[in-house]
C-alpha cells in the first residue's frame, strides 16, 4: 500500500511538472514581448515566479500601463478600458496558429488585453465561449466562425453581442452563404467582416494550374492522349472555401486551356460524380490525402497509362500528404523522376520547403501578418469610437504593406488579398 | 493453435450425428458465427467484378501497407478492451509522439526546423523516446483505472484533452507558431518508407510493414505465452476471481494500458515519417478506426475474450472497405453507414454467441 501511495505521488508529480513545463513554454511569446519594454519589468517577471495568482495580474496590469505609453508614441489610445475576446474556429489549423501568434505578438506590444478562445471545430463551444466572455465583461468580438457560411451561427452571435452593446468583428472565415452576401453585414450595424473573398482563392490557384499547364502542357500529358486527367482533394464537406476552392481551381484552368486550344482537364477517375475526394473528417489533414492517393495509384500508374497527372489540393497540408504518397510511389523526387504537379493553397513553411525542393509548383498565399495587421487596425479604430461600418472605410483606405478593399455593395466587408505563390 | 483439418473433421464427425432438423439450425449457426469472413469474400468478389484492379499486385500491396499502418494501434487497443475498457487517449497520443518524432529528427537543411541547432539524433534514440512518451500516457491511463476504479472511458477522455493539450502547445512552442512540421532526414524517411525488399525482390513494400509484423508477433507472444498475457485475460473476465487466484490486479491493469500506450508511441514514430507532413491534427480519430477493427474482430466488450488473429481481421476489413470504395467510387460519405452497420452487425453476432450461452 506504502509502496502505492508512493507511486501515485510521483505520477501526480509528474503530470503537474510536465504540464508545469509545457505551460511555461507557451507563455515565451509574452515574455519577449514583455522584455522589450523595460528592464523593470524583468526583474518583476523574476520576482513573480513564486507569486499567487493576484500579484500576477497586478504584474500585468502594470506591464499594460507601461506598453501603453510605449504605444501612445504611435497612437493616443487608451486600451485601460478594452477587453477583446478573440474566438479561433480551431487552435490545430496550421495556417490560423501562425495568424494567432502574429496578432498575439501585435496585442501584447501594444498592451491590450485580451483572450483567445478555441472553438475546437464546433460552434456549439464557440457560442458557449462568447456567451461566456460577454458576461465577463469582453467589450469586443472578434469571431473566426467555425461554421463558415452559416448565417443562423452568424446571426445568434451578432445578436446576442448587441445586447450587451457589444461589435463584432469576424474575420478569415466567410459568414453568409453564397448569393446572400450582405444579408447580415448591411441588416446589423454592430458587425463587420475582414477576410479574404472565399472565391478568389479558387480562381487564383485555377489561374495558376491553367498558366502552368499550357506553359508546359506536352510534358505533363504523360500518355500523350491530349488530355490531363487530375485528382482534387477537399478539405472538408459544406465548407464555402472548401466548395469554391474545389469548382474554381477546375473550371478557371479550364477556361485557359481552353482559350489556348487544349482538352479541358478530366477528373482521373470517371466513375466519380463527385469528382473529389475528400477528408471524411472533415479536417483538411495530410494523413487523409496520403491514404487516398496511395490507394489512388496503386491503380493508376505510368505502366497502366492512366496516371493520374495533375493533383490539386484545397490547402498545403494534403498537397504535402499527397505528395509523401507520390514520394513512396517513386515520384516528385527531384532529378530523374517524373514531378507530378501539385497545387495548394495557404502558403505555409512546410509548402514553401517543397515549392524550393521542386516537389510541389505552386500555391496561394495568405498574410497571416496581413490578418494580424487588420485586426489591430480594427481594435484601434473600434477603440477611438468609429462604428464597425467607418471602421471598415478606414481599412480600405488605409496604405501598408497589405491590399485592403471594400466588397461591392457592402459597406462593412473588407477583403485582403490573395497572392500566387510559385517559390521566391 | 488447433489443426485446422483436424478440426474441420471433427466438425463434419458431429454434422453426420445430427438429425434434419438440428442440421438445419447447425449450418445457420456455423454462417452467422463466421459471417464476418463470408461478408469479407463476398465484398471483394463483388470489388472485383466492378473493378478488376482490386486483386493487383499493387493494389495487394497497398491495402497490406494500410492495414500495417494501422494494426499496431489496434493490437494495443485490443489489451484494454480485453479488460472491458477502451482507450479514448489512442489518437491523441500519436499526435504528441508524431510530434515529438517529427521535430526530433528534421534533416539539418529544412527551413522550417523546430530545434534550430539540433544535430542528428540517432534514429533509435527517438524511436525509444516516442514510445516512453505514450508508455507513460499509458501509466498514467493504467494507474487511475487500477487505483481508483474509474471507468477507462473516463480516465482516457480525460488524458485524451491532456495530451491534446500539450500537443497544442508543443506545436505553437519555439516560435514555430503551429505550422506543420516536415523536411524529416532521408535517413529517417528510407528507415520507415524505404524498401528493404524492394530493394532485394522488386516488391516495393516499406519497411514499416516490416516492423509491424515484429510488433504483431510480439503482441501475439505477448497475448498467447506469458504469464501477463494469461493474467490479462483472467483480470478481463473476471477481476475478483482473478484476484482471488493470486494474480495481481492493479499491476496487470498498469501494464497493459502502458503497453497499449507504447503501442501509440510506436504509431506515431511511423505516422510521422509516413505522412510527412505534421500537424496537430495528426492521429485525430485514430482510436475509434482501432476500436472498431477490434470489435469486428471479436474482441469483445464483455472481457476476457479476443484473439491477435480477430484484431488482424478486423483492421483488414475496414481497410478493405476504405480502398474497395474508392476503387468503386462510393463517397466517402457511404463509408460511413458501411462502417456503422459492419460494427452493428459484428457485434451483435459476437453477443449472440454469449447470449445462448446463458
Amino acid at each position: 500500500m506504502e509502496m502505492k501511495k508512493l507511486f501515485a505521488l510521483i505520477l501526480a508529480l509528474a503530470m503537474v511538472l510536465s504540464l508545469a513545463a509545457c505551460g511555461s513554454s507557451s507563455s515565451d511569446t509574452s515574455d519577449t514581448t514583455e522584455d522589450t519594454s523595460t528592464a523593470d519589468t524583468d526583474e518583476e517577471e523574476a520576482s513573480s515566479e513564486d507569486a499567487d495568482a493576484e500579484a500576477e495580474t497586478e504584474e500585468e496590469a502594470e506591464v499594460e500601463e507601461e506598453a501603453d505609453t510605449e504605444a501612445a508614441e504611435s497612437s493616443d489610445l487608451d486600451y485601460s478600458d478594452l477587453n477583446v475576446g478573440i474566438f479561433w474556429y480551431a487552435f490545430s489549423d496550421t495556417f490560423l496558429s501562425t495568424v494567432r501568434s502574429a496578432l498575439d505578438e501585435t496585442l501584447d506590444a501594444a498592451g491590450i488585453t485580451y483572450t483567445d478562445y478555441d472553438g475546437n471545430s464546433n460552434q456549439t463551444t464557440q457560442n458557449e465561449s462568447i456567451t461566456t466572455a460577454l458576461a465577463s465583461g469582453c467589450n469586443l468580438l472578434l469571431v473566426n466562425l467555425v461554421e463558415s457560411g452559416s448565417e443562423d451561427a452568424a446571426q445568434k452571435i451578432i445578436e446576442e453581442a448587441a445586447g450587451y452593446g457589444v461589435d463584432v468583428y469576424f474575420f478569415n472565415r466567410t459568414i453568409e452563404a453564397d448569393g446572400n452576401e450582405g444579408a447580415l453585414l448591411n441588416a446589423y450595424d454592430n458587425v463587420a467582416f475582414l477576410g479574404t473573398d472565399a472565391p478568389e482563392a479558387g480562381h487564383m490557384q485555377g489561374q495558376m494550374i491553367g498558366e502552368y499547364l499550357v506553359e508546359n502542357f506536352d510534358a505533363i500529358d504523360l500518355n500523350g492522349d491530349g488530355v490531363i486527367s487530375y485528382a482534387m482533394f477537399k478539405g472538408q464537406e459544406g465548407n464555402a472555401e472548401a466548395i469554391y476552392r474545389t469548382q474554381y481551381a477546375v473550371e478557371d484552368a479550364n477556361a485557359i486551356l481552353t482559350e489556348a486550344g487544349y482538352a479541358e482537364l478530366v477528373y482521373f477517375d470517371a466513375n466519380n460524380s463527385d469528382q473529389y475526394q475528400v477528408d471524411a473528417n472533415g479536417a483538411w489533414s495530410a494523413s487523409a490525402a496520403t491514404e487516398y492517393m496511395q490507394t489512388n495509384l496503386s491503380q493508376y500508374s505510368e505502366a497502366n497509362g492512366n496516371m493520374i497527372e495533375l493533383v490539386i489540393c484545397n490547402n498545403d497540408d494534403m498537397a504535402a500528404g499527397a505528395i509523401q504518397a507520390l514520394q513512396a510511389a517513386g515520384y516528385n523526387n527531384g532529378e530523374g523522376t517524373t514531378t507530378i504537379p501539385v497545387f495548394g493553397v495557404d502558403a505555409t513553411d512546410t509548402a514553401k520547403e517543397l515549392i524550393a525542393n521542386g516537389y510541389m509548383v505552386g500555391t496561394v498565399a495568405q498574410s497571416n501578418t496581413g490578418y494580424a495587421y487588420g485586426l489591430k487596425f480594427l481594435i484601434d479604430q473600434a477603440v477611438s469610437g468609429a462604428s464597425p461600418v467607418d471602421v471598415a472605410a478606414a481599412l480600405a483606405a488605409d496604405v501598408s504593406d497589405y491590399t485592403f478593399t471594400l466588397a461591392e455593395g457592402i459597406d462593412s466587408k473588407v477583403y485582403m488579398a490573395y497572392s500566387a505563390y510559385t517559390g521566391e | 493453435m488447433r489443426n485446422p483439418i483436424r478440426s474441420l473433421q471433427e466438425t463434419s464427425a458431429h454434422y453426420k450425428t445430427l438429425d434434419a432438423k438440428d442440421r438445419r439450425a447447425f449450418v445457420a449457426d456455423m454462417l452467422l458465427n463466421n459471417a464476418i469472413y463470408i461478408i469479407l469474400v463476398v465484398f471483394i468478389i463483388f470489388t472485383y467484378t466492378q473493378n478488376n484492379n482490386i486483386i493487383s499486385s499493387s493494389s495487394i500491396i497497398n491495402i497490406i501497407n494500410l492495414t500495417a499502418a494501422s494494426l499496431p494501434m489496434a493490437l494495443g487497443i485490443g489489451g484494454c478492451i480485453v479488460l472491458t475498457g477502451t482507450d479514448l487517449s489512442a489518437g491523441r497520443t500519436v499526435g504528441l509522439t508524431a510530434a515529438i518524432s517529427a521535430t526530433l529528427l528534421q534533416s539539418l537543411t529544412a527551413t522550417n526546423k523546430f530545434f534550430e541547432n539540433l544535430g542528428e539524433v540517432p534514429i533509435p534514440l527517438v524511436l525509444l523516446a516516442a514510445l516512453l512518451v505514450g508508455g507513460i500516457v499509458g501509466l498514467v491511463n493504467g494507474f487511475f483505472v487500477a487505483r481508483f476504479q474509474l471507468h477507462p472511458f473516463i480516465v482516457t477522455l480525460a488524458t485524451q484533452l491532456i495530451v491534446y493539450g500539450i500537443c497544442l502547445m508543443y506545436y505553437m512552442s519555439n516560435g514555430n507558431n503551429g505550422q506543420s512540421i516536415s523536411g524529416l532526414s532521408d535517413a529517417y524517411q528510407s528507415f520507415i518508407t524505404g524498401s528493404i525488399i524492394g530493394d532485394l525482390t522488386g516488391l516495393v513494400i516499406p519497411n514499416y510493414v516490416i516492423y509491424a509484423v515484429i510488433v504483431l508477433v510480439i503482441m501475439w507472444f505477448i497475448w498467447n505465452k506469458t504469464t501477463f498475457g494469461k493474467n490479462m485475460f483472467a483480470v478481463g473476465s473476471n477481476p475478483e476471481a482473478a484476484n482471488v487466484s493470486g494474480v495481481n490486479v492493479f499491476f496487470t491493469t498498469m501494464m497493459v494500458h502502458a503497453l497499449a500506450g507504447v503501442t501509440y508511441g510506436y504509431t506515431g514514430f511511423i505516422e510521422a515519417a509516413r505522412i510527412g507532413s505534421n500537424t496537430a491534427n495528426t492521429g485525430l480519430n485514430y482510436e475509434c478506426d482501432a476500436i472498431a477493427a477490434c470489435v469486428i474482430g471479436g474482441v469483445s466488450f464483455v472481457g476476457g475474450t479476443g484473439t491477435i488473429g480477430g484484431v488482424v481481421l478486423g483492421v483488414f476489413l475496414l481497410r478493405i472497405i476504405f480502398v474497395g470504395l474508392n476503387f468503386l467510387s462510393i463517397s466517402s460519405n457511404m463509408q460511413y453507414i458501411i462502417k456503422g452497420i459492419i460494427i452493428l452487425f459484428a457485434c451483435s453476432i459476437d453477443m449472440r454467441k454469449y447470449l445462448t450461452r446463458k
